[in-house]
């Protein structure tokens, strides 16, 4: 019993970083429609910038800032260059999840002889431990699911009380509309790389700081427990997102106590199936997943 | 040149063009993107060893833990790793090919693709994990010694008779009344429902079918190379494959067998002559890579109908849109 109470502390913390990446995933898929399969890579990278940082002597919570800023140039740019101009081109759909994926292939073994294939870890204190009622987590640990609710709630914010929410969910809804309707929609997908590249890159070093080491390979790993979440939530979702995150990070961390931990992305992937064989269209998404009407 | 060394370069090749012919027929004309096609050509091989191996207590295979090991004789192993991959598309594809929008099929099948690799690795006992089968006997080992040049291009032989019907059976797949079926679904799936064709049926077939082909070039490969690990079926490995239909031609049977000499075959060729001592260790497989995907970009950008387009199917005096065009600018 003890051993899933302390769990379901880690189930805590898998959610906080989950969430952070899905958001992100789902609301580049939502609003720029592009299913961007070199999110993991882009997490990985933005870890390796924090890690560089960090091996300066500065703390990780510094370098966290930097990936994030890595994070949101990189994708930014990614899109300026690479999938911005496919797109224009009117590549389809599937077009663009090759584009993608060659992407992500070219961003891992770019990175490989920079980095090496050697797995890495922060220097830094975990900090000291805290613990209430069975739970066992560092202070680290608390600051990284406090930096995700804070962040929930800055998006949460975005989309609804501000004008470029608006301008965003609008984007999302009906691009075309949108223009029509004189929503400077270029800048707000601008707006949408740059912030969904942050949390990329955020979600990154988190992933980094709470698993014990990591190396480039880690970056598919990262891809799937996104992916599944967003799914899960239904695609293009962000409050779904959270959702799935919240369920993901909970399932696979018991799983982990009650099983095996090295089985955790699979357990991740069997919800992912059930998803698609029993409400493809995820927990929130009228349509998502479901093919098209025409 | 070392025969032996032209008998490798034969297979591989003869291989990737077996495992192109069946991934143009899925993504190339039916537009299914099979993102986890390496996973059908493991299959077919983990089948093709564990068939013709001895049990894993037998004398000098006790290193290794499998599931079964039935030492059958020859064209057992080659059915049994294509009937495996014909097996496995079956519950695959009813998951993935049903509901789902296209895109989200092609991310289900990478996300299974790094799955399955992961959880091959860890079970040890199912099929030796990371380290994988080794020591698989090569076809008719008992009758002629496969350490002999004979048997090398006997092999060949063996390989390019495959080759030549995979060929022949896709030829015929993608040029009959059904091969228009496929088509017409990939360019639009619900004109081609409104003309009475069910795609679901068409997709399952058309997996199933890929998944036998890519079964049996994994079973060829494994007799040859006589070991088999996860290592070897990374996901990346189907996106050379992609690699390579893009270059050929999408649709284009003659343009997937170019495609497989220039991708996967040319491009190990051509990497050869660098040395090797090049770099940081690990440079030029990561600059491979990454040449990879600048030839998918580059091509889907310059040139996204490939080297050899595909054929267009034109009936003999039916008005063609540039005809029509013509005739209405008059």
């Amino acid at each position: 019993m003890d051993l899933y109470v302390a769990a379901f502390g880690f189930g805590l913390v898998g959610m906080s970083v989950i969430a952070i990446a899905a958001v992100g995933f789902t609301m580049q898929f939502g609003i720029t429609n592009m299913i961007n399969l070199a999110y993991g890579e882009v997490m990985i990278s933005s870890a390796y910038v924090a890690y560089y940082v960090n091996k300066a002597g500065v703390t990780i919570w510094v370098g966290m800032i930097a990936g994030a800023l890595f994070g949101a140039v990189f994708s930014f740019l990614l899109n300026r260059f690479v999938y911005a101009p496919f797109q224009r081109k009117g590549t389809s759909h599937i077009g663009m999840v090759i584009v993608s994926l060659a992407v992500s292939l070219m961003i891992a073994n770019l990175l490989l002889p920079i980095v090496g294939y050697y797995s890495v870890s922060y220097q830094d204190t975990t900090g000291g431990l805290l613990r209430a009622g069975g739970i066992v987590l560092t202070t680290n640990q608390i600051a990284i699911i406090g930096v995700a609710v804070v962040l929930m709630l800055l998006i949460h914010g975005l989309l609804r009380y501000t004008r470029l929410g608006k301008a965003m969910r609008a984007t999302a809804a009906n691009p075309t509309l949108a223009r029509n309707c004189g929503i400077p929609t270029q800048r707000v997908i601008d707006a949408v790389w740059l912030i969904t590249g942050a949390l990329c890159g955020l979600a990154g070093v988190v992933a980094a700081m709470n698993s014990d080491s990591f190396a480039i390979s880690n970056g598919a790993g990262f891809l799937i427990t996104a992916l599944a979440a967003a799914v899960l939530g239904g695609a293009g979702q962000p409050y779904g997102a959270m959702i799935g995150a919240v369920i993901i990070g909970l399932v696979t961390e018991l799983s982990a106590a009650a099983w095996a931990p090295e089985y955790k992305e699979v357990v991740a992937f069997g919800i992912l199936v059930l998803v698609m064989v029993l409400r493809p269209q995820g927990l929130l998404a009228k349509r998502g997943a479901l093919a098209a009407a025409g | 040149m070392n025969s032996y060394y032209a008998a490798n370069l034969l297979v591989y090749a003869g291989v990737d063009i077996i495992a192109l012919l069946a991934l143009n027929l899925q993504f190339g004309v039916s537009g299914i993107v099979n993102f986890s096609f390496i996973v059908f050509q493991a299959v077919g091989a983990y089948a093709a060893a564990i068939l013709s191996m001895p049990p894993d207590y037998a004398q000098g295979y006790d290193f290794q833990v499998y599931v079964g090991g039935y030492q059958l004789p020859f064209p057992i192993p080659w059915l049994g790793g294509a009937v495996a991959g014909g097996l496995l598309a079956i519950p695959v594809g009813l998951v993935v090919l049903r509901k789902l929008r296209s895109d989200y099929q092609a991310i289900a099948l990478l996300v299974l693709s790094i799955i399955t690799n992961e959880v091959i690795t860890n079970a040890r006992p199912f099929l030796n994990g990371a380290a994988g089968l080794a020591l698989v006997p090569p076809p008719f080992s008992d009758v002629i010694d496969p350490n002999t040049e004979t048997y090398q291009y006997f092999y060949v032989a063996m390989t390019a008779i495959c080759v030549v019907l995979v060929f022949v059976v896709v030829n015929r797949i993608v040029n009959s009344p059904y091969g228009r079926s496929l088509r017409a679904m990939r360019e639009r799936e619900l004109a081609a429902m409104a003309i009475g064709k069910n795609p679901v049926q068409l997709k399952m077939t058309v997996f199933i079918v890929g998944g036998v082909i890519a079964g049996l070039s994994g079973a060829i490969l494994v007799g040859f190379i006589q070991l088999w690990a996860p290592s070897v079926w990374l996901y990346p490995e189907t996106i050379i494959l992609f690699a390579a239909i893009i270059v050929g031609g999408r649709g284009n049977n003659v343009g997937a067998i170019l495609g497989a000499l220039l991708v996967p075959v040319g491009f190990e060729e051509v990497t050869r002559f660098i040395p090797s001592s090049f770099g940081p260790p690990g440079l030029i497989p990561a600059l491979q890579w990454v040449a990879i995907g600048l030839l998918i970009i580059g091509f889907l950008w310059f040139r996204p109908e490939g080297v050899r387009p595909e054929p267009r199917h034109v009936f003999e005096g039916a008005p063609v849109r540039e005809d029509l065009e013509d005739a209405r600018a008059t």
